[in-house]
């Protein structure tokens, strides 16, 4: 088997203490910076990226028309759009995920969301509270599955959505199938549900791998694919490695850390939030996997961490419970991004050609 | 008032003129951008501001497709038709918002309130005409409070959020919003709420008196108009009946029911008086291709003279915006730029001497 490997588009530059500052209410943010990305993009294309995330938050631009923005400068890289059902009309989604297949060769997968502030969501309209959120996550890909799935027009009555009689005449088109790949996220029950019955890769923030392995049994049972979201801080030396790490970490100190920390874990009624936060207290769940990043990155930010040899056993580590495709990120953006697919990636995929392709089937029935 | 006409063109019928004439389910929702895009250019160089993106289930996502067809072009706007009820207005002004800054601001909206039920329950709407409007009156007073970028609360019938804001700004502050509908609900939204409504046209004594209540709240008057210009008006007559001729009783079918399934009262009006009046409601302005190619097609008919003294007409009614269509389109707009733009502009600049 072999892996995939996504990595979250750079947006608001390189300036680490900005970043640090507030997780989202840089200004920097708030606008594309076409030719960065750019650049951001087809090195990611030639280091092997599969996929660029493109996240959904009101500070930033709108990552489908940003990311349609970017398609055109490369030809491989896939973009993967993140949306939160509850804004949309499920036909005007499927419309537009569909126009942006015809208009960039299929390159677009989704990141389906249910968002994780209840401030944010009322931003937008959205005051529905955590658990019926999923319940209408599930309605809308039903409606999506329908739109994409069958020739006839879609009938649907639901709690939350309804429509009759929705048809597209754009369908969507690509190499790879008649429907885009969904990964859908969240450690709760609700949302593993939700993406058992309808995604193709259920995401978790990084975990033990042992925990890790009774967690997607199930789902990998049924066929879902499993990813990580994580973020690499790899380095020639495991000491070089450390040091970066501990430079991040010290960095924010400079800033008011646990400030940030209250707004954002107290702001958050996502489960698997929570959960991360709490795991954080004993920085090191492996010799490679650190935690401590996660106080002032947020939860995405469980770190691969060590050499590239490391980092790819790490990997294979995970690979060996079934876990099939990773969502990256690092800093700096780009280096890390560069560093890894140049260094980690090649070990990766040596390593993974000495992998028994049952393996993960055998843990998934145990 | 000496401002100059502003002129836009649709896009909804590029590459395929006879589109119009196909039973919707079976329109191609992949037109060719090929074709899009020669048009878009062409309308760069024949003094068209913007080119209109229409919605609909049989077409792309006309936000999507604007951002590809802005990036491969260097000064043409884009019109994009927005459907209030079926997206967040928080999440379609971020929408907007991105494509501005991709754009440098070379967008504005079409708020269209739809006009067919059956293809509005599809998307998940199920209000009727009325309740559209209102809808679609608290949508752009949420976009609003979005545009000044401040966090603010709003709770109306439809829509409630509370401390909205997105960071992503429009490019230049605000967009120019165009408003498209003939009903009093129509009126009354531009009113408040456009720089500009689109209607169909009527002879111009008409145009004046109905556009006078809306052309005093400040909101423009804009013509959605098929032209059919030719160096005579033998020739126009010719060619308006050549692009009817051939036209099947099947594409009658096509428009009798959706002049039957439609809740829009600018499009069942236009096409009832096509299907029983004379079909030319002045010497210029033809509703014969109506029955074939919908109230879009209702056209003005003529020569270039003809057709140039029609829109001064128009402008001395209060009218300071045209929508464009034309079969094939871009042969239309290379008349339009080269004939009828240049009679236009140099009538403004003695209507402008004149007044100084």
């Amino acid at each position: 088997m072999t892996a995939s490997f996504h990595w979250r588009l750079a947006e608001g530059g390189e300036n680490l203490q900005r970043a640090m500052r507030g997780l989202r209410d840089d200004p920097a943010k708030a606008l594309p910076d076409l030719a960065a990305q750019i650049h951001f993009c087809r090195e990611a294309e030639r280091v092997g990226i599969d996929a660029l995330l493109v996240d959904i938050n009101y500070a930033k631009p709108a990552p489908m028309v940003l990311a349609l923005a970017l398609a055109p400068h490369t030809r491989r890289l896939r973009f993967m759009v993140a949306h939160r059902p509850g804004l949309m009309s499920p036909t005007l989604f499927v419309q537009q995920v569909n126009s942006f297949s015809a208009l960039a060769e299929g390159r677009i997968c989704l990141n389906m969301v249910v968002g994780h502030s209840p401030d944010e969501q009322a931003y937008y309209g959205d005051f529905l509270e955590h658990d019926p959120r999923y319940a209408r996550m599930e309605e809308f890909l039903e409606i999506c599955r329908g739109l994409w799935e069958t020739a006839e027009p879609v009938d649907y009555s639901g709690r939350y959505l309804q429509v009759e009689g929705a048809r597209l005449n754009t369908p969507f088109t690509s190499p790879k199938g008649r429907k885009p790949q969904i990964f859908l996220g969240g450690n709760s029950k609700q949302a593993q549900q939700a993406a058992t019955a309808y995604a193709d890769c259920w995401l978790r923030f990084g975990e033990h791998p042992q925990r890790l392995a009774s967690a997607i049994a199930p789902v990998l049972k049924s066929g879902t694919a499993v990813g990580l979201r994580l973020a690499v801080i790899a380095r020639p030396t495991r000491a070089e490695a450390l040091d970066a790490a501990a430079r991040l970490v010290d960095l924010s100190r400079v800033g008011d850390k646990s400030e940030h920390e209250h707004l954002f874990v107290n702001g958050s009624d996502s489960v698997s939030v929570q959960q991360v936060y709490k795991m954080a207290a004993d920085e090191w769940l492996t010799p490679n996997l650190w935690t401590g990043a996660v106080r002032t990155y947020g939860p995405p930010n469980v770190a691969l961490l060590g050499t590239p040899d490391e980092i790819a056993q790490q990997i294979i580590d995970f690979e060996s419970i079934g876990i099939s495709h990773f969502i990256l990120s690092g800093w700096p953006k780009l280096a890390e991004m560069v560093y890894f697919g140049e260094e980690v990636l090649p070990r990766v995929r040596r390593l993974e050609k000495k992998l028994d392709p049952a393996f993960p089937r055998e843990i998934s029935h145990a | 008032m000496n401002q100059a006409l502003r002129f836009h063109w649709s896009l909804s019928q590029a590459g395929n003129s006879r589109r119009r004439s196909i039973d919707p389910k079976k329109m191609s929702g992949l037109p060719s951008l090929e074709a899009q895009e020669a048009l878009c250019r062409k309308a760069e160089s024949c003094g068209i501001e913007t080119m209109l993106m229409a919605i609909g289930f049989t077409r792309p996502d006309p936000l999507l497709l604007a951002t590809s067809l802005g990036l491969r072009t260097k000064s043409i706007g884009f019109m994009v038709a927005c459907r209030a009820g079926l997206v967040s207005p928080t999440l379609f002004t971020q929408q907007l918002n991105t494509l501005s800054q991709l754009l440098l601001g070379r967008i504005c909206i079409n708020m269209v309130s739809g006009h067919t039920p059956g293809e509005l329950r599809g998307y998940g709407d199920f209000q009727d005409h009325d309740a559209r409007y209102r809808r679609t009156a608290e949508f752009l007073a949420v976009c609003r409070g979005l545009w000044r970028q401040k966090p603010f609360d709003y709770h109306g019938e439809f829509y409630r959020v509370e401390q909205a804001r997105v960071h992503t700004p429009f490019h230049g502050g605000a967009p120019e919003i165009f408003v498209g509908g003939n009903s009093e609900e129509a009126f009354q939204l531009a009113a408040e709420h456009a720089d500009c409504l689109w209607r169909f046209p009527d002879a111009p004594e008409v145009i004046a008196a109905e556009s006078a209540p809306l052309l005093r709240t400040g909101t423009q008057v804009g013509l959605l108009v098929s032209l059919i210009a030719r160096p005579t008006r033998e020739q126009a007559h010719a060619a308006a009946r050549a692009s009817i001729k051939p036209f099947s009783e099947e594409t009658l079918a096509v428009h009798r029911n959706f002049a039957n399934k439609s809740d829009a009262r600018g499009f069942r009006s236009v096409y009832r008086r096509a299907e029983h009046a004379d079909a030319w409601i002045t010497p210029t302005l033809w509703t014969g291709a109506v029955p074939y190619l919908g109230a879009p097609a209702i056209a003005l008919v003529g020569s270039y003279d003809d057709i140039a003294r029609d829109l001064w007409e128009y402008r001395e009614a209060g009218v300071r915006q045209f929508l464009f269509m034309g079969r094939p389109d871009i042969e239309e707009m290379d008349r339009f730029g080269r004939q009828i733009l240049p009679r236009i502009r140099a009538r403004e600049r003695v209507s402008a001497g004149g007044a100084a």
